[in-house]
């Protein structure tokens, strides 16, 4: 198949001179967004002690310790701004992403040690679910660096129980290693209770001399006999014996490598926890990178920092979509499925880091005359119509028989309405191409490019697509909501302000609210809230968006649960014709 | 030599940022059209002299009908 893929067509061209002139504001715009960003992610690795204060008791931090694990130039994080129940922390005091380490795809994650020495926080198992779904859909091994003090008892009712609480995720190690995705966990520090499982659910353990873990820990002052209320004779009580309270933690390596042998190594120093576990993933099982390979990598014709230039914050300004796949793909090169049939989407194979990647996102601007072919009213790109509908349910659908992951780019306003819409059937198109993602078994991801809107967020490939969407990425530009803010108002209150008219009171208490509503809209859907809420996994920075395709299709391709043999494959030969 | 700016789209004219007289390069901004929600930019197709500007902001245009000519 080397003909097909060597030299795919041309995608894309170099920007104009006028582009570039008329662009300069917009990239300092979209610059400046993306410093505001940074600024927020700077707080949650600055969260709890300063890293002297950790190190000056002997203890590397989290930060630390993924930057002595991670392969350089690997590191995607993801989650970074997760806090949805707004702790005090700024975190959920976990910290995830993708990487590579000893040279394979990992999918990682750690307890921030320096707040409240790694506790478990409102939120956080709701955040591990999403690292322990994203192993799962990428088949790759899970890495924990664990160092958890147990829950912050103060907001335990948050956390502790319920269906996605604190104890799912060791239901879901379980799950991970039922499907042979290995859990490896370097072990720090005191994990009691809650730590404790979260030190021994994993598959191998790796543990520092000085760690623990155990069913309870040792903080507790015993021996107080409860009256049911706290006063001041039972405080000074509480005072002594605190003082003299000297218990040693239980479960240290005495007991759990020597005794038990859970801990599988032990190691004096912290770096050699994670030497070790450089070492156990270098050893995993992966196929090599040439199996998928169609070509050699290859970095895009145009440079990615184009994109700042191509993609306008303002949600109304219309921009060649195009233009940004050909910076993110290798070569600048691509198949393009069906380019004369719904054009308001594009479908295409491109080339990331040499593998195959099915390529799916919304053109913007106006469509031509006479399309939709179903209406007397023109089209406008990043609204879906009949014909692209069912282009993306048949491409997807190929992309899953050929065993292609698939990389969706959303910027869309819905779904065409009204009574014509529905005679064209695009509510069940819509549904069918739910139905077309889930029986396919491939990873997809997506990126937010600028809105993602009404349904339409759910059918391209949305975080909706639970066992499909790996991660879903964000933009500065990024806005999601069910419906426009001024949309939601009109629908809201539209009835109200005719009643209120009738009955000649004044509407503008009603304006007020429809303001109001607008407002908390426009509020709400901001890239750092739908970050904070978990709408986005990431907002990632346009020039770092290629770093995250190659991580995707690395780690898509590198244990995949099925394959196609590339001279099998239907889909070019449908696309050549 | 003269050159038409054609209107993409019907809609209405939300901004026009050429005068008569203003010397212009190929790909400067010269209108923006607004229809269905969205902004359409309309560019200059060559370097020269705006001649005549034909529309004024709040316009409701058809699709190519001329917009401006560059000489």
């Amino acid at each position: 198949m080397r003909p097909y893929f060597e030299k795919m067509p041309d995608l894309g061209r170099a920007l104009k001179k006028g582009e570039i002139k008329r662009t300069e504001d917009s990239v300092q715009t979209v610059k400046d967004a993306e410093a505001e960003v940074a600024r927020a992610v700077e707080g949650v690795r600055n969260a709890g002690f300063p890293t002297e204060k950790i190190n000056a008791r002997g203890e590397m931090t989290v930060w630390q310790r993924l930057e002595y694990l991670v392969d350089p130039g690997t590191w995607c994080p993801l989650h970074t701004l997760f806090n949805p129940l707004d702790n005090e922390e700024g975190t959920t005091n976990v910290i995830d992403g993708l990487g590579k380490i000893g040279g394979k795809w990992a999918v990682i994650i750690g307890f921030d040690n320096k707040v409240m020495a790694g506790a478990w926080l409102p939120g956080q198992s709701e955040n591990i679910l999403r690292v322990t779904d994203l192993a799962k859909r990428l088949n790759v091994p899970l890495v924990w660096l664990v160092n958890c003090s147990g829950a912050k008892l103060p907001e335990q009712e948050k956390f502790y129980a319920n269906r996605r609480g604190a104890g799912t995720p060791f239901f879901r190690h379980a799950e991970l290693e039922q499907a042979g995705i290995p859990v490896l966990a370097g072990i720090y520090g005191t994990n009691p209770a809650g730590g404790g499982y979260q030190g021994v659910s994993p598959t191998v353990l790796f543990a520092h001399k000085n760690c623990n873990i155990a069913v309870g820990g040792a903080g507790i002052v015993s021996g107080m006999a409860p009256k049911g209320y706290f006063d001041t004779e039972m405080a000074e009580g509480l005072i002594e014996k605190a003082r003299a309270f000297k218990a040693k933690p239980p479960g240290s390596v005495k007991v759990h490598y020597d005794e038990t042998g859970f801990f599988r190594y032990m190691y004096e120093t912290e770096e050699g926890v994670l030497d070790g576990l450089k070492d156990y993933m270098a050893q995993m099982p992966a196929y090599h990178p040439e199996f998928f390979r169609v070509a050699k990598p290859e970095a895009p014709a145009y440079p990615p920092e184009d994109i700042y230039r191509l993609l306008p914050l303002e949600p109304k300004k219309v921009y060649e979509f195009d233009q940004i796949l050909a910076r993110l793909v290798d070569g600048s090169q691509h198949m393009e499925f069906r380019p004369d049939y719904g054009p308001e989407v594009y479908t295409g194979l491109c080339k990331v880091d040499g593998y195959l990647v099915g390529c799916i996102g919304n053109r913007q601007g106006y469509l031509g005359k006479g399309y939709p072919e179903y209406a007397d009213y023109p089209g406008i790109g990043g609204k879906l119509y009949r014909q692209g509908l069912i282009k993306m349910n048949d491409f997807v659908t190929l992309c899953g028989r050929d065993r292609i992951p698939v990389i969706w780019f959303q910027d869309t306003s819905g779904i065409d309405v009204g009574d014509t819409a529905e005679k064209a059937e695009l509510l069940g198109l819509g549904q069918s191409l739910i139905y077309s993602i889930q029986q396919t078994d491939v990873p997809m991801m997506l990126v937010v490019l600028r809105k993602g809107t009404a349904a339409a967020h759910y059918v391209m490939g949305g975080p909706t697509a639970n066992r499909h969407n790996a991660f879903t990425l964000g933009t500065v530009a990024s806005e999601i909501y069910v419906m426009h803010g001024e949309t939601a108002a009109v629908a809201t209150y539209a009835r109200r302000l005719v009643k209120e008219k009738d009955a000649g009171r004044p509407i503008e208490p009603v304006i007020e609210k429809m303001n109001q509503l607008a407002r908390d809209y426009h509020d709400k859907s901001r890239p750092q809230f739908c970050a904070r809420t978990g709408m986005l996994d990431e907002i990632v920075p346009l020039g770092e968006l290629r770093h995250y395709l190659v991580a995707f299709a690395g780690a898509a391709y590198q244990n995949p649960k099925s394959i196609c043999p590339q001279h099998h494959l239907i889909l070019p030969r449908i696309i050549k014709g | 030599m003269a050159e038409k700016i054609l209107a993409p789209l019907a809609g209405k004219v939300v901004a026009v940022k050429i005068n008569v007289g203003d010397k212009v390069e190929e790909d400067d901004e010269a209108m923006v059209i607004e229809a269905m929600k969205m902004e359409t930019e309309v560019f200059v197709p060559c370097n020269g002299t705006v001649k005549e500007v034909l529309v004024k902001e709040g316009a409701s245009v058809e699709e190519d009908d001329v917009l401006a000519v560059i000489e």
